[in-house]
């Protein structure tokens, strides 16, 4: 496999491109160009989870609002600097992943599945109720006055935010590149095919598990800190169980890969937002839509595209090759 | 050929997933006989058994039961058409009495003809109210042969059944065979094969997921020279 | 002092027996069929809304009960046949997102016909009834009374007739019933009919005493999960008991500190799984996702 440093860039860079090219075409489709970053970013660490795992969660909103809660209590109460909000977030999202990864990882597939969803409610109670002195409960935190000029992007612009995500989604989609080509990634991957196969050959499972889990619980944590970021408020409903299922849709819409996460956002996101103007609420059309693609697009959009980008030229279907082929085209 | 045969299998082949484990087996068995199988563990003998009796889907490759194409048939109506399967795990309903796991066996065929099948097993009859997770390897396999026989099944699939039994249960359960064998036809998959060579009519050798060998000499069996294929 | 926690409990029983009611389906969904029932919840938001349609229009409860009980019968049969028959087998993620997906697709019917805002329901009778110096709602002491009998039923139903003993071999080895001839398939409509239906009850139940909203299902959903995580996978009388003690947990522990009414639950269930992963009355050995360990 070509292990030179630019094929780790050329896929991530053509990535970016497009959503930037997309941001100038679309001026109007600025904000959901961001969410479908961001939001990729969150399904990015979804997919590790499930991707190369095997584990499904149903709590992901928690580990997004542990993030989301961190950079917005620090900007609202402590200080003023966005990258240290950031990077605030990233600690915390290191160290929930260390806390309760040694816990969660070691409970059955079911288990793992519901005791999230469990966390999640959780949460969701601690900052509506428990935690309210500091944030503010259902009113949700306001801090987008107390933010101080960054240098290189003033982040309190909505256009320098986008350009931030998309250096930050840039560095994701290398980092997630590697992991895919790397022995961590195929170690995460030899756990869900078999895990007792994995243990017989030496690997300590459990470690690789927990690294997994901390993985996203990181990335999770970084999506929800930009979240907090461009927006300059959060509320509970960032951490809503119910929304545990968006993050499964599109990750299934996706269809696993380097670049599934991110196709899969753009569909949910797209599908949500041209619902969404014609029906209030847009359950009824998701729900239909998940069942769709679960009974007939095994693959997911990545993977259906793959398949096309694979018949356009044949011989050779290199992932970022087939992205080029199929959108620059 | 011989298309009356009971069970005809062509060239089935099956994968779990994308691991293919069996290839192209194809085998016979006529009515009357007792059929033994013989393989090293992971020879895919239970996959074979398995996908006979309809709890794995083949990826290609035909199965006749009594001239009828039971490929895509669901489990239990393989079942109810006569050919039964017991599994090499042993297992009997653990929660249930001895009596009550018969019960289910009659509610399934519609056959209470009890005295018939426990004449082969005199034994069960003092265990009726045990439960089912208390009985002894060899009981449990005492009492699924006596399920299986409600029916009157024409076929009966045996995934090892002396696996891990003391060797008064193997007298006791090579007797039993040979009683049953008159009534019914067999099909054994069997390690022993000191216990092959007294009961087996035929024997089909497995090796890596490929049928590799048919003895049908009584001598070659007798004298356990196939040996040699596995 | 000692009225404030009678009534407390007397609550607490109401929950559990609303709770338990809404668990079967999810536990023997575990234990049967081995997928993760996301989708129980629509049959308890049908239920409750049917309750409210009914009473609104004609002022019959008793009707509201009868067709919200038969309404959620009806969707889980046509749900069953038409969708779950096909992830049957299939891995866990694919079968929770596609229940999920149900449970979606039925909120969002619900609000299309019934709009966003939450509705009342009327209680039956308002009788008030005194136990020992508490002053207690009737209709609470009536639903837990209701739904005990419906354990006993279930119970007697699964131990004593031979249907009821085939499913609980099923419970215990799928793979085995089938081999003996029982048509397992129709096993599981049955049972799944059975138990969108009682899920469908307990929302009819449950319909005066919380209202109805689109999303009453959720919280539910929570609770239920928990309920059948503590109480162990596939154990009807592990649901039981474990909906017993969430009850009294959500009552008498929100009574004595008000956040314990969310918060008990999950702590309960955390120490439980700690210690025991399998649930009070769980079965070993029975893995959805990975090897056991
Ligand atoms: N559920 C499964 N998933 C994946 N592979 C399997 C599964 N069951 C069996 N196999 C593989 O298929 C091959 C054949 O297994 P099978 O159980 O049919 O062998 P067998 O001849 O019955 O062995 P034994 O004598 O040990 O019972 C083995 O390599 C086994 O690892
Ligand atoms: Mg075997």
């Amino acid at each position: 496999m070509d292990k030179s440093f630019l094929s780790y860039i050329r896929g991530p860079i053509v990535m970016i491109a497009l959503l930037v090219a997309a941001r100038y075409l679309f001026p109007n489709k600025m904000t959901f160009l961001f969410e479908v970053s961001t939001f990729g970013i969150y399904i990015i660490a979804n997919d590790i989870l499930y991707g190369y795992m095997g584990m499904v969660s149903f709590g992901q909103p928690f580990y997004l609002g542990i993030g989301a809660y961190t950079s917005a209590i620090y900007l609202a109460h402590i200080g003023h600097n966005i990258f240290v909000a950031i990077g605030l977030a990233i600690i915390m999202g290191l160290l929930a992943g260390l806390l309760f990864g040694p816990a969660y990882i070691r409970l059955r597939g079911d288990y793992f599945a519901l005791i999230n969803a469990a966390t999640c409610a959780m949460g969701l109670f601690m900052v509506e109720k428990i935690l309210y002195p500091i944030t503010n409960g259902d009113d949700g935190l306001w801090y987008r006055s107390r933010f101080h000029e960054t240098p290189f992007l003033d982040l309190r612009k909505p256009a320098d935010v986008f350009w931030f995500t998309m250096i930050v989604l840039f560095l994701v989609l290398v980092f997630y590149t590697w992991l895919d080509r790397s022995t961590l990634g195929a170690g995460l991957r030899g756990i869900k095919a078999s895990e007792s196969k994995m243990k017989f050959l030496g690997y300590d499972t459990f470690k690789l598990r927990w690294t997994g889990f901390t993985i996203m619980t990181i990335l999770a944590s970084l999506a929800g800190s930009l979240y907090a970021i461009n927006y300059g408020f959060v509320n509970p409903s960032i951490t809503e169980p119910a929304r545990a299922a968006e993050v499964l849709v599109a990750t299934l819409l996706g269809g696993g890969g380097v670049y599934g996460p991110i196709f899969g956002t753009l569909a949910f996101m797209g599908i949500k937002d041209f619902v969404s103007s014609f029906m209030d609420r847009w359950e009824l059309a998701v729900g239909v839509l998940t069942i769709i693609v679960c009974f007939k697009f095994k693959g997911g959009v990545w993977g259906t595209l793959q398949t096309i980008g694979a018949k356009f030229k044949t011989g050779k279907a290199k992932p970022a090759d087939a992205v080029s082929g199929e959108n620059a085209g | 050929m011989t298309s009356n045969a009971l069970l005809k299998v062509t060239d089935l082949n099956v994968s779990y997933n994308k691991l293919h484990v069996l290839f192209n087996a194809s085998i016979e068995v006529n009515k009357g006989e007792v059929v033994v199988i013989v393989g090293r563990n992971g020879a895919a003998k239970t996959t074979f058994f398995r996908t006979i009796a309809g709890f794995l889907k083949q990826d290609s490759g035909t199965i006749l039961f009594k001239g009828k194409d039971i490929g895509n048939l669901p489990a239990y109506d393989i079942a109810i058409s006569g050919l039964k399967y017991i599994h090499q795990d042993k297992h009997v309903f653990a929660d249930l009495s001895v009596k009550e796991n018969l019960e289910l066996g009659s509610y399934a065929t519609k056959d209470y003809n009890w005295d018939r099948v426990l004449e082969h097993f005199p034994k069960l009859k003092t265990l009726m109210d045990r439960k089912g997770g208390n009985l002894s390897g060899g009981e449990r396999q005492m009492l699924l042969m006596a399920q299986s026989l409600l029916g009157t099944p024409d076929l009966i699939l045996m995934d090892e059944p002396t696996e891990g039994l003391a060797p008064h249960f193997i007298d006791d359960l090579k007797a039993a065979f040979k009683k049953i064998s008159q009534e019914t036809t067999m099909m054994i998959i069997e390690q022993n094969l000191p216990l092959t060579a007294e009961v087996a009519d035929r024997v089909y050798a497995m090796k890596e997921g490929k049928v590799v060998a048919e003895i049908t000499e009584k001598k070659e069996i007798q004298a356990l020279t196939f040996e040699k294929y596995l | 002092m000692f009225e404030l926690y009678l009534t407390a409990v007397i609550f607490g029983l109401t929950i559990s027996g609303i709770l338990f009611l809404v668990s079967v389906g999810i536990c023997i969904g575990f234990g049967l069929m081995r997928i993760v029932n996301m989708e129980q919840m629509v049959y308890y938001t049908f239920g409750a809304y049917m309750t409210y349609a009914l009473v609104s229009s004609t002022g019959s409860f008793l009707l509201g009960l009868l067709c919200g009980t038969l309404v959620a019968a009806g969707s889980g049969y046509i749900v069953e046949t038409q969708l779950l028959r096909r992830v049957y087998g299939k891995e866990l993620m694919f079968t929770m997102v596609v229940t999920f997906s149900v449970f979606m697709i039925g909120i969002g019917l619900i609000q299309y016909i019934f709009g966003l805002s939450s509705k009342p329901v009327g209680m039956p009778f308002k009788v008030i009834v005194t136990i020992m110096g508490a002053n207690v709602p009737l209709y609470r002491v009536i639903v837990f009374i209701i739904s005990i009998t419906v354990y006993f039923l279930i119970d007697m139903f699964l131990n004593k007739t031979i249907f009821g003993r085939a499913i609980r071999a099923g419970i215990e080895n799928p793979d085995q019933v089938q081999g003996l001839g029982i048509n397992i398939r129709r096993i599981f409509t049955i049972t799944f009919v059975v138990a969108s239906g009682l899920a469908g009850f307990g929302g009819v139940l449950n319909a005066p005493l919380v209202g109805v909203t689109p999303y009453m299902g959720f919280e539910m959903l929570l609770f239920a999960f928990i309920t059948v995580i503590l109480g162990g996978l596939g154990s009807l009388k592990g649901t039981l008991v474990s909906a017993l003690i969430m009850g009294q947990v959500v009552s008498v522990g929100g009574t004595i500190y008000g956040p314990l009414a969310f918060v008990g639950p999950f702590i309960v269930m955390f120490i439980v799984i700690l210690f025991r992963p399998t649930g009070l009355y769980g079965v070993k050995g029975r893995a959805f996702g990975f090897e056991e360990e």
